[in-house]
């Protein structure tokens, strides 16, 4: 996938789907993808809970936020094809805790497991075949 | 005011460039002045805001805070919008969420001009508005400077 600091496209095909208990929410996002042919694609909505949430911090640390429910407020991200054909999601959102407080930053794949359901609808994002840099 | 359609361009925000140049100059390269724009997270250097309370003095509805250093911080979305100053210099008014060094989620209006972006490039999904323009001006109602729709300036 292109590296270019200006990437023109377009909007293509949109896709919703509901990622069930105990699935990641970042792997079960590039499994979504995977599984609608989507290539490169945008979060344009989400909501949904999770058992715990694991937010990345600076200099690769981690913040744990016990549930269950630790329930997602908002989150924004997108899906980008890397090199080698595979797919990466890079999420970031704000949750909330049992307590009431709130936590934000990046999800870390593979640590934050699906609680009830979670809900998504994807945009699929077609780069234009020679993009400007 | 509207537009029959609207350019979408991916843009990543370079690390080292303050906000405000990251997102205005590769934008004004392909001739983008007018857009909204989705800051999809990423990690700053340093990050400055304001917040935006009542004017004690009344003269207006509200009276920015002065800058609140959030230091080394992950931004966890913003929105920022792109247009004309009254002095007709391109302007961001640039809206976040975000976790501040100590750890604490905050958010406010983001001093793009001295906000400095990570060591990875930051993802932005921006729509272009094509047919008019964001121009500041003032607004009598809450007697601040606002960005407002206006036909394109017909010299540009």
């Amino acid at each position: 996938m292109s590296n270019a600091v200006v990437e023109k496209g377009s909007m293509g095909r949109v896709a919703y789907a509901r990622i069930a208990p105990n699935e990641d929410l970042v792997q079960g996002i590039e499994k979504m993808c995977l599984s609608e042919g989507f290539t490169n694609a945008f979060v344009r909505g989400a909501l949904g809970s999770l058992v715990d949430a694991c937010l990345g911090t600076l200099d690769g640390k981690y913040l744990q936020i016990k549930g269950p429910a630790v329930e997602i407020v908002s989150l924004a991200g997108e899906v980008r094809a890397n090199a080698d054909g595979s797919l990466r999601a890079s999420l970031s959102g704000v949750v909330a805790g049992p307590d009431g407080n709130v936590y934000g930053g990046p999800f870390v794949a593979g640590s934050n497991p699906i609680c009830m359901t979670f809900e998504v609808t994807l945009e699929e994002w077609l780069p234009e075949a020679k993009a400007a840099s | 005011m509207h537009a029959a359609s609207g350019r979408h361009i991916r843009l990543s925000l370079m690390p080292g460039r303050s906000l405000y140049d990251a997102l205005v100059q590769p934008l004004a390269e392909i001739g983008v002045r007018n857009a909204s724009t989705t800051i999809l997270g990423g990690f700053f250097d340093d990050l400055i805001y304001c917040v935006a309370p009542p004017d004690p003095s009344g003269q207006a509805l509200v009276a920015y805070s002065k800058p609140i250093r959030a230091g080394r911080s992950f931004m966890i979305f913003g929105n920022a919008t792109l247009g004309k100053s009254m002095r007709g210099e391109p302007l961001v008014h640039c809206h976040a969420a975000l976790r501040t060094e100590e750890g604490l989620v905050r958010g406010g209006h983001i001093l793009t001009d001295v906000s400095i972006v990570g060591r990875n490039p930051i993802p932005v999904l921006v729509t272009s508005l094509e047919g008019f323009e964001l121009r500041q001006a003032y607004d009598p109602e809450t007697n601040m400077p606002l960005l407002q729709p206006y036909k394109e300036s017909p010299h540009e």
